[in-house]
């Protein structure tokens, strides 16, 4: 990395305009197909002049308009954190499903709703985020006590053996309790469909404060991701900037767990092709990987609900399916 | 082979007789038969030791118990067994060949890939018999091994770290193809795939028995072959190719096999974790000795772990039976995070 990292950023010229036009035509062309396509120009009527008799109308404003605003929302949240953990852990395989935040959270949850029977929405997003730290911290405790400390390597095998331990006691929470396993089942998926008005409500905060603090530290992480050694000597209190940066995770990646279930491997695609275009800064990246990972989320999402129609195919298998086979090439490509 | 005892033959031959290896042995078969009785004592029908000996020896007490032993608990406790050793046996192989502390098949991606073909197969093809499902799975494993060996092969001799983190990117891949089929499926077959995927043997009868017996038969005296290429492989690919063994075909052979170990356990019982990563482990701390015997300490320890899982899952929280599977990944990841803690990850990778 040189020096032209650190020029005063770039004046925006007409690539975020574009983008933001082409996450609008992503977002309207989720809201417009499904069971039954619904024209564009009926979605902009919707939306403009909204008529509670017209059928099409109230389909897209209750039912395909919180879907779509969920997608965007927690692809936008995914991205940001994976895109934050990467430059803190100078790490090119972190995300928050390797690194075992989401089973954490989602491991939380489950042992909340499934076993103290405690459905408060207000609630749920505060249980994932602990359940987040506490895996978080698992996970890079353990790796940083390997030999060799916390390596890409450590921290994937980490998270991998966390995840697998807490998987195993979620699939158990569930046999002993199959009532609420049936409602909990898609949900461990990944799901954008059962996204219900409260928790989404509850969980905008978080995502909010979390997005708020990771374009904050940007400019910290970007000096961060050349080294702690670099950082220090650039004058940067390091331990403050990892504190802010995992408070930014966990908030993020708490708030999609509450609203969508656990969704693996976006927050790994979505930086790594961002950082093709954007460069090396975290001021660049971070505000492109929210605006990609929600036009990410968002057509991945249309694919879902496409690819074997009528059928539905939960979000987090499509966006894992996309996923697996980049972190496959980043392995080949970057270790 | 240290603590050996050494024999003199005629002339000029001398053989170290690994006493300290053989009595674990013995003592793990001890345990073993042990814990069969335990678990076809215990259950919803509880029977007395002396009761369970007499049904074996062919003068049930009642018919009851008759039906007990043999239809239901027997071949369940011998499915387990047998199951355990062909996944230990496997991992062991695996760990070998790739000289990798960390190589499970459940681990890299080979135990859900014979999952993948097993499901499709279920949902897909509901009439198909049950008897093609280990060729199945051995495809299916086999193709994900292939795959894993052909990415992270090609560079750097493949030796390393970095045949697991593709086997977890691969892995991750299946598994969400294999969830995928469950939700297109139709709801009662992906319910019995669901139930087969969690890695339990409670639905095991004589069937299951006869193919991993007949399994574990086959394979077993490749093995025996085996070991002396597995012990120069374990030296190095340097060390292996100045002992004249020609290393790539070599690794191929015994890759097959311990995919074809891992894939007829998978077929018959669900994909039961971590087994292949504990077990070798275990074996090795138990007694140091030659590849030979720590392959038979290891299926021991194997057979010992799954019948244990299975007999804990069974009572922890009766009624309802916990799958061994997931007992055996409650066990095994510590053991992993130990072992990582152990393992001098190579910076080089």
């Amino acid at each position: 990395m040189t020096a032209s990292s650190f020029r005063p950023a770039r004046r925006p010229g007409f690539a975020p305009l574009l983008a933001l036009v082409v996450l609008a035509l992503a977002f309207a062309w989720h809201v417009s197909v499904g069971a039954r396509t619904i024209p564009l120009p009926v979605v902009a009527e919707a939306l403009l002049s909204y008529d509670a008799s017209v059928f099409e109308h109230v389909v897209i404003v209750d039912l395909r308009l919180p879907r779509a605003l969920l997608a965007a929302m927690v692809g936008a949240a995914l991205a940001v954190s994976g895109a934050l953990m990467q430059g803190v852990t100078r790490n090119p395989l972190a995300d928050p499903g390797i690194l075992g935040l989401l089973i954490g959270a989602s491991f939380a949850v489950v042992l909340v709703v499934g076993v103290f029977d405690l459905a408060a929405p207000a609630l749920i997003p505060l249980v994932a985020a602990l359940g987040a730290v506490i895996a978080a911290m698992a996970v890079w405790g353990i790796a940083a006590a390997a030999p060799g400390g916390a390596m890409p390597l450590t921290l994937v095998l980490s998270g991998a053996a966390v995840t697998a331990f807490l998987a195993a006691l979620v699939t158990i929470a569930n046999l002993l309790d199959e009532q609420s396993f049936e409602q909990l089942r898609v949900w461990m998926t990944g799901s954008l469909a059962g996204a219900q008005g409260g928790v989404m409500l509850w969980a905008l905060p978080w995502l909010c404060c979390g997005l708020v603090v990771a374009l904050a530290i940007a400019r910290q992480v970007t000096a961060l991701a050349m080294g702690e050694e670099t950082a220090t000597g650039l004058g940067l209190n390091v331990g403050r900037v990892k504190a802010l940066a995992l408070f930014a995770v966990v908030a993020l990646t708490a708030a999609t767990v509450a609203m969508a279930g656990p969704m693996g491997f976006v927050g790994l695609v979505v930086p790594h092709v961002v950082r093709l275009f954007a460069g090396q800064d975290y001021r660049q990246i971070v505000p492109w990987s929210a605006l990609a990972g929600a036009g990410y989320l968002l057509v991945v999402d249309v694919a879902a609900r496409m690819v074997l129609a009528p059928v539905e195919i939960s979000t987090g298998l499509v966006t894992a399916l996309l996923g697996a086979p980049i972190f496959v090439w980043l392995v080949r490509a970057r270790l | 082979m240290s603590a050996g005892l050494l024999i003199r033959l005629d002339g000029p031959v001398t053989y170290a007789l690994p006493v300290h290896a053989l009595t674990v042995l013995a003592v793990l078969l001890g345990l073993t038969c042990t814990l069969v009785v335990a678990s076809l004592m215990a259950g919803s029908y509880p029977l007395e030791a002396t009761e369970v000996v007499m049904t074996l020896a062919g003068r049930a007490p009642s018919d009851m118990a008759q039906t007990v032993v043999w239809q239901f608990r027997f071949p369940r406790a011998l499915a387990a067994l047998a199951a355990g050793a062909l996944l230990a046996l496997s991992g062991a192989t695996l760990q070998n060949v790739t000289r990798n502390p960390l190589a499970d098949p459940s681990l890299v991606g080979v135990s859900q890939g014979a999952g993948l073909a097993v499901v499709a197969a279920m949902v897909a093809w509901p009439e198909l018999p049950q008897a093609m499902r280990p060729v199945l799975a051995f495809g299916g494993a086999l193709a994900v091994a292939a795959l894993i060996q052909g990415i992270a092969m090609r560079r750097s001799g493949g030796a390393t770290m970095r045949f697991i983190l593709t086997g977890i990117g691969v892995a991750a891949f299946v598994s969400a193809l294999t969830s995928a089929f469950l939700t297109y499926g139709q709801i009662d077959r992906a319910l019995s795939a669901l139930g087969w995927l969690a890695g339990s043997v409670h639905a095991a009868g004589w069937g299951e028995v006869a193919v991993l017996g007949g399994a574990l038969l086959c394979l077993a005296p490749a093995l025996v072959m085996a070991s002396r290429p597995m012990a120069a492989m374990r030296m190095g690919p340097e060390m292996a190719v100045g002992l004249g063994l020609r290393v790539g075909r070599t690794r191929m052979a015994l890759i097959t096999l311990s995919v074809a170990l891992a894939a007829a356990a998978v077929a018959m019982v669900g994909p039961i974790g971590f087994v292949g990563l504990v077990a070798p482990h275990l074996a090795h701390r138990l007694a140091r000795c030659g590849v030979g015997l720590h392959l038979a300490l290891s299926a021991a320890t194997g057979a010992l772990l799954v019948g244990a899982a299975d007999l804990a899952g069974r009572l922890a929280f009766a009624p309802v039976q916990i799958p061994a599977g997931l007992v055996t990944a409650l066990i095994g990841v510590p053991l992993f995070v130990w072992l990582l803690l152990r393992t001098q990850a190579r910076a080089s990778l």
